[in-house]
């Protein structure tokens, strides 16, 4: 449903179905006999926000509760917030069509740090103060969780509360400890310190950060009661997890318009850049009995053609075959596809690859992620040259003529060598398809190789490194290009101002928040957009609150600096870190856990319990 | 194999969605309902569907037919019950039946067109404005197709237009060309007119009741 007074606007903007509710399995109930009515909102445009996971699962999970309402809310492209903002429509929730700022939560997935913005401009629509001190009422509280909530100091001032790790059952936690002072009539900050006491809810303001002369954080000090560490929860059993049996099916096209069903949490592989891998330890797998049937019961109830099996690496999954070889019997003759994102290519059964394709073909792709052998185990990356080659050749044999291959610049320890590594890998890939007296008959191959830059990340064994500078970026990606010979290789790069913004707010801390806000208030929003990025109007920003970014970016951290996240227990120790960062240093590699459990330290949050663990003791 | 031929109603919310969208979301639609359906044969194999006269985005459908192919034995009624449950809010299922014609003897369509204008008067001087343009037999009028921008009289392909004044509300009635060989979006008349009358309603609201053959006969 949508305002009234929007009626004759949704004709007039792009895309109208992004704002008028509606859509099939979209849940409707009746807020008169509603405790507490949550909007759930995604800080990116519909199309987007409709293709995360994290949303539907929450989504569902709290209007199982017959006591709350949870509904869906999405940033306005720039065309349809003109038509609100000028006919003074306050930004509402898609199924009621009512205004969130007479909910109880306003709540917000983070997922990227350029959508800070966004979500100030969606308070702002609301009609909701932006800062959590301007807001003196219990409701609506601005509630925050996902990735970004590891680091939110540079949101501190604008969030009420957010949650660490798994959303399953904090969420419902804080519903319910929220019903009972909205009946007792608490004040915001009674609820606030009694919410602070959940395990995983971190309220930023009962926490005092002091800083240093040199700009370095000197101590993180807690107040009335709140716990020195706010420790991440993870749920122990997948199984008996919550997970949705339905989809809301939209009726534009979205990114991933599909069914979606984790495999598992946490990743065995240990890539020393990579945060999802230790944010989301220890690994947890669901039984492939279970992802079936929740497979089955969400193609039921939504009639998709594509079923994606999820996690960080579907490949590592020890229940893949056992659970494809029941599954493709239904999916083959239903004409499903079944979709395997981050699948690794050295691990996977010829036969189940054909079995695979054999309804729609997708594509393939690797990430070595750096150019030589050397890089790669800087970064504990553990995939051969040989093992992409063999690969390659065995899907070409296939019928496959493109190729997407994912690389990093600014690796610790990168050289020149490095890049020219990249060009190598990648013509290597061209030559192995003309070697191949298998090929499809007729036709080139294309090999894309996309490039990002190395953007360091709290949790990460890189979360001391410095980043490098966006003109070393535009420069290493330059050299990229002058080795590159094919014209069977087409090269993507990220913007480097974006990463560089990305860069400073992923390890930033409190005093960030001005910018955010001043950089919202001069017109920044959609800032992950190429388009509408303002990259010189958020310099400006930097120089009038008197901050360099470059502290954030470019310093080479030490590993006794107090950190911004160091209030944080993502479960995974510091001294693994150190460990890994030393050995990065090194170029010595860490095995997976398969292999050899590295003592990461993950499993002591959930109760010593870890997959990985279990099987090696076995 | 057979063609069945599914008569439905868009309305509602449902008129936001577009033609392209329409065809994804009743292909779902189809799966969910689980009827025995014919997939095209391709590296993409798909449910078939044919939407023989596409809606444009913001107009209501009173009757509007959709083909599809089903193999197996599944009466009419059986694919009208299935896909009654299945539909989301705004698309209703009206009546399934074996195809009569073909598409390409579509040729006009009815609409029924209510526009709001902020008092009974400017709704009034439209009525006797618009009556006499279309009764002149000449309202020239920037036409896009896939050929290119031209100027055309509008008026060559309206096959009937009455027009009356309800309260601040004007009530139009009329026939104009649909189809492969000459088609006349209902929406383009009313801008022209618009622009010849200068007078802009607050609200439109354009439904399309039912789709001719040449000889005037009810498609079906």
């Amino acid at each position: 449903m949508f305002p009234k007074q929007l009626e004759n606007v949704l004709l007039k903007v792009q895309k109208p179905g992004r704002y008028t509710g509606g859509e099939l399995n979209s849940i409707i109930k009746d807020k008169n006999k509603i405790d507490v009515r949550y909007a759930f909102c995604f800080p990116d445009t519909y199309e987007i926000g409709m293709s995360h996971l994290g949303m539907k699962i929450l989504y569902s999970l709290i209007n199982e509760r017959e006591d709350s309402w949870c509904e869906r809310v999405f940033a306005p492209a720039a065309d349809m917030e003109e038509q609100m903002r000028s006919l003074n429509v306050p930004l509402y929730a898609l199924e009621s069509g009512d205004a969130i700022k007479d909910f109880d939560f306003i709540g917000f997935t983070m997922m990227y740090e350029l959508c800070y913005t966004n979500i100030l401009n969606m308070l702002s629509l609301a009609g909701v103060p932006l800062r959590s001190s301007e807001r003196k009422n219990l409701s609506p509280l601005v509630v925050g969780g996902g990735a970004c909530a590891c680091n939110i100091e540079p949101m501190a001032e604008f969030f009420d509360l957010t949650t660490l790790g798994d959303g399953e059952e904090v969420t419902n936690e804080v519903i319910d400890l929220y019903k009972i002072h909205k009946a007792k009539g608490s004040t915001k900050a009674e609820f606030l310190r009694e919410a602070a006491k959940i395990p995983g809810v971190y309220v930023p303001s009962l926490y005092d950060i002091e800083y240093n002369e040199d700009g370095t954080v000197r101590a993180i000090i807690p107040k009335d009661g709140a716990p020195a560490k706010v420790t991440k929860r993870t749920v122990k059993d997948l199984d008996t997890m919550f997970a949705p049996s339905s989809f809301v099916v939209p009726f534009i096209e979205v990114v991933h318009d599909r069914t979606t069903v984790e495999t598992f949490r946490g990743c065995i592989r240990g890539c020393r850049f990579c945060q999802a891998c230790f944010l989301y330890r220890p690994i947890r797998e669901k039984s492939p009995e279970t992802v079936e049937k929740q497979c089955r019961a969400i193609y039921e109830n939504t009639g998709y053609d594509e079923i994606s099996l999820c996690s960080l690496s579907t490949s590592d999954y020890t229940g893949l075959e056992k659970l494809l070889n029941s599954m493709l019997d239904w999916t083959i003759p239903e004409k499903i596809n079944v979709a395997l994102p981050s699948l690794r290519a050295d691990n996977f059964p010829e036969e189940l690859m054909k079995k695979l394709a054999s309804v729609r073909r997708s594509g393939l792709t690797f990430a070595p992620e750096a150019g030589t052998q050397r890089l790669r185990d800087v970064i504990n990356k553990n995939i051969t040259e040989q093992e992409v080659l063999s690969t390659a050749s065995l899907a070409f044999k296939g019928g496959w003529t493109a190729v997407k291959l994912y690389f990093m610049i600014g690796l610790p320890t990168e050289t020149d060598e490095d890049i020219e590594g990249i060009a190598n890998l990648a013509q290597a890939v061209v030559d192995e398809y003309y070697n191949n007296p298998d090929k499809p008959k007729g036709r080139g191959v294309n090999v894309s190789v996309s490039l990002a830059t190395l953007v360091p990340k709290p949790f990460t064994p890189f979360q001391w490194e410095p980043m490098i500078t966006p003109d070393i970026t535009k420069e290493k990606q330059a050299k990229l290009l002058s080795y590159i010979r094919s014209r069977k290789i087409n090269v993507s790069m990220h913007n480097s101002q974006t990463s560089f913004l990305e860069g400073v707010f992923s390890r930033g801390d409190r005093r960030l928040s001005e910018v955010v806000e001043k950089a919202w208030e001069s017109g920044c929003k959609f800032d992950s957009w190429d388009d509408s990025l303002k990259f010189d109007v958020w310099m400006q920003c930097f120089e009038e609150c008197g901050i360099d970014p470059y502290f954030y970016t470019s310093r080479k951290r030490e590993f006794e600096e107090v950190l911004p996240w160091d209030h944080m227990d993502y479960g995974v120790t510091k001294q693994f870190f150190i460990r890994e960062n030393k050995k990065a240093h090194e170029g010595v590699t860490t095995p997976c856990c398969r292999e050899k459990c590295a003592g990461c330290g993950a499993a002591a949050i959930n109760g010593g319990e870890c997959s990985e663990i279990r099987k090696s003791v076995v | 194999m057979r063609s069945v031929r599914v008569w439905f109603k868009k309305t509602g919310m449902a008129i936001y969605i577009s033609h392209l969208d329409m065809n994804r979301c009743l292909s779902r639609a189809v799966v969910r309902a689980k009827l025995p359906l014919w997939y095209t044969e391709g590296f993409n194999p798909k449910p078939y569907l044919n939407f023989l006269c596409p809606l444009p985005l913001g107009q209501e459908g009173v009757n509007e037919p959709l083909d599809i192919r089903i193999e197996g034995e599944m009466t009419n009624e059986e694919v009208k019950n299935a896909l009654s449950a299945v539909m989301p809010a705004g698309i209703e299922i009206g009546a399934v039946t074996d195809p009569v014609m073909k598409t390409a003897q579509i040729t006009s369509a009815e609409y029924e067109i209510t526009l709001e204008f902020g008092t009974e008067n400017a709704a009034e001087s439209f009525c006797c404005k618009a009556d006499e343009i279309i009764k002149s037999g000449e309202l020239m009028a920037e036409k896009r197709s896939k050929k290119g921008v031209k100027t055309v009289n509008l008026c060559e392909m309206i096959m009937s237009f009455s027009v009356g004044a309800n309260g601040s509300f004007a009530e139009i009635k009329t026939v104009t060309a649909t189809g492969s060989a000459s088609n006349l979006n209902p929406d383009l008349v009313l801008t022209a007119l618009f622009e010849k009358t200068g007078l802009e309603p607050v609200s439109r609201k354009i439904s399309r009741i039912r789709l001719f053959n040449e000889n005037g006969d009810t498609f079906c």
